[in-house]
């Protein structure tokens, strides 16, 4: 007994797979995921206004360091990070070897339009940063977009927001 | 009640020796389930698994011995330094009217006493040494240092021969125990770049030292150091290797700088089953080598080979190198994969890519791998086998590929696309080139390696704009991408 197979289209070039194939041959693109589990642009209406660039805040010159406490507000989760280095948001996917300090899947970051690699998070001098990864659904500091590739600085209480993820954020000396 | 799968290594899951005993297995249960927790930092739920089904049965004395027995009616037990574990990319299937793929990634691990094990292979070494004018200044001088470091840590059971070439080769030092350092030291000394690069002469001298002394118990070995492109004597130089691979001397190649001509050299070190390694700048040369050494004097298995025997309706597709780094392996007609030598200190895996053809429900024996290779001063190869199974069903149950055989197919599949980029753009096909390096980027930005993303995009410009690749863009992608399975941060 056998089975009618059929070739698997690749949804990024159009290349014929064969079935079982799990990167395009033609153009490496992931084939499981390729389709339903990237990252959907959300409608229109939910991107919010173009962001201007803040100003960068100075603290001092001294070399701080830093423990940030981001709080998802739909589901209450806390999680502490580190800032000695830098923090990486967005969702794991361990076939693009992509395995972000701050994953976001469990609290349906797919569904909210987190890409795989939306963010990343660090400290300069005492100072936080956020900057948006090109991401597909954008990266938001206190309702404003932010430019994609350009640092911005937030303190404690600011709001952030990826795609339309919510996290609060409080930010305390690591003494 | 625990399953048995005598295909799998529990020994070298847990990292734990044939005789250990049901506390030592605790304990490497124990220290290994919490490295690879899912939920600790690199956890690895497939691993994690296996960890717990390799200790249910292990520290069982009844499912042990039945274990054992098994093993050793299938040939795996024998006392080998090395074992060989497999991971499909399914073990179930529907039974097509197409072809279908099957990946799988076999890897060849050293076992946790042999790694623990300090006795250092003795090495006989030549170092050849490129001293064509374009070596002159900083670059000869950083590697008149590597060498004189490298001397340093042989000893006088170790034997080396210093060999430099331009468009002739001159023997420096000959072939010589290691017990007076200056000796060779001061033959570094005469070394005076002038000439051209004519890397068959410089070859042939020392694979000529190496002969000299070569012998089973040693670890025969030609170091190649270059700068530059040779002319016309590639193909010499490669049934050169081809020979010296069937005598047991391996080759391995470091080129530094951009002029040197990585295909050739990367062909030349696979056939003599040696390594081939991008050396941006001088100052890297040394830890290149001290590198080198440290990796020959720890060889536990020479002369490596993968023999692949498949059913009627199976073929390979592709066979790959996974680690190190990633190669494409050389397609020979009875599917016989040369891996060159296994080091203690780095496990070899090779990824093969299957096709199946049309099939009927039931169990079937996709395909069988034997891995033979030669023991350093022992009489008779090793061999070890393992078998590719896979259940056709009508009802197969959902499963998800192994975590770490994904890794490597991403990987493998981003340096897949430069590869062909650069095979069209030797063939003149500038759009399909310049389409593979726009697909690389993407998947290499994607990955987060903004770094070769960009370098490919440069390059994509460069062609876009007529342009002919930069040398330093091509090393950097093709050095790059290979480079992908080492664990990434």
């Amino acid at each position: 007994m056998t089975q009618k197979g059929s070739k698997v289209v690749c949804p990024s070039c159009g290349a014929e797979n064969l079935p079982g194939t799990l990167f395009c041959i033609q153009c490496g693109t992931y084939l499981p995921s390729g389709g339903p589990l990237r990252t959907e642009p959300l409608p229109e209406q939910e991107e919010g206004r173009p962001a201007r660039p803040r100003q960068e805040g100075k603290e001092g010159d001294e070399a701080w360091a830093l423990n940030i406490e981001v709080e998802v507000l739909n589901t209450g989760r806390k999680v502490l990070l580190s800032a000695d280095r830098e923090i990486l948001v967005g969702r794991l996917d361990a076939a693009r070897g992509i395995f972000p300090e701050l994953d976001m899947t469990p609290d349906g970051g797919l569904e909210q339009g987190v890409s795989r690699r939306h963010a990343r998070i660090y400290t300069r001098e005492g100072t936080c940063f956020v900057e948006d990864l090109d991401s597909v659904n954008g990266t938001f500091l206190n309702e404003e977009r932010i430019t994609p590739y350009l640092p911005y600085a937030f303190r404690d209480g600011d709001l952030l927001m990826f795609g339309t993820m919510r996290l609060k954020v409080h930010i305390y000396p690591n003494l | 009640m625990a399953t048995i799968n005598s295909q799998k290594d529990y020994y070298a899951i847990l990292n734990v020796s044939l005789d250990a005993d049901v506390d030592e297995v605790k304990r490497a249960y124990r220290e290994k389930a919490r490295d690879y927790h899912p939920d600790s930092g690199h956890g690895d739920a497939e691993l994690f698994r296996e960890i717990q089904e390799a200790y249910e049965v292990l520290r069982d004395e009844i499912l042990r011995r039945a274990y054992d027995r098994q093993r050793e009616k299938q040939g795996l037990s024998e006392d080998a330094p090395v074992g060989l574990a497999l991971l499909q990319s399914r073990t179930v299937a529907l039974p097509l009217d197409i072809a279908q793929i099957l990946y799988v990634l076999v890897e060849i691990q050293s076992h946790a006493e042999v790694q623990k094990e300090t006795t250092r292979r003795h090495l006989n070494v030549a170092l050849v040494i490129d001293c064509s004018t374009s070596m002159s200044g900083a670059r000869v001088q950083h590697v008149k240092v590597a060498a004189a470091d490298l001397v340093e840590s042989l000893g006088p059971h170790d034997r080396l021969a210093l060999v430099a070439f331009s468009d002739r080769a001159e023997v420096l030092a000959p072939t010589h125990p290691v017990d007076n350092p200056r000796i060779f030291k001061s033959a570094l000394a005469a070394l005076t770049p002038s000439g051209g690069t004519e890397i068959y002469q410089g070859l042939l001298a020392g694979l000529k030292e190496v002969r000299k002394y070569a012998s089973s118990e040693l670890v025969n070995h030609v170091i190649l150091l270059t700068d530059g492109r040779t002319y016309g004597d590639e193909t010499y130089a490669l049934t050169e290797a081809r020979r010296a691979a069937s005598e047991g001397i391996s080759i391995s190649a470091f080129g530094i700088g951009e002029d040197w001509n990585d295909e050739f050299l990367d062909d030349l070190a696979r056939i003599a089953g040696g390594v081939s390694r991008y050396i941006r700048t001088p100052s890297d040369v040394r830890a290149a080598l001290r590198r080198q050494i440290q990796g020959l004097s720890s060889t536990l298995l020479q002369n490596v080979k993968l023999e692949v025997n498949t059913a009627p309706y199976v073929h390979i597709q592709g066979a790959y190198r996974a680690a190190p780094y990633l190669e494409i392996l050389e397609h020979s007609e009875n599917n016989v994969f040369s891996l060159g030598n296994v080091m203690a200190d780095e496990p070899i895996s090779v990824v093969l890519e299957f096709v199946i053809g049309q099939v009927v429900t039931g169990e079937r024996r996709i395909a069988r791998l034997d891995l033979i290779g030669e023991r350093i001063a022992a009489p008779e190869p090793i061999r070890l086998r393992q078998d590719v199974n896979l259940t056709f069903t009508l009802e197969p149950e959902e499963e998800s590929v192994p975590d770490k055989l994904l890794n490597r197919l991403a990987r493998l599949s981003v340096f897949h696309l430069q590869e062909r980029a650069w095979k069209a753009l030797s063939a003149g096909d500038v759009p399909k080139a310049t389409s593979y390096l726009e697909y690389a980027a993407t998947r290499l930005f994607d990955m987060g390696h903004r770094d070769l993303g960009q370098a490919a995009m440069l390059e994509v410009n460069r062609l876009t704009h007529g342009g002919d690749p930069t040398k330093e863009g091509r090393k950097k992608l093709r050095y790059g991408t290979r480079s992908l399975t080492s664990p990434m941060r």
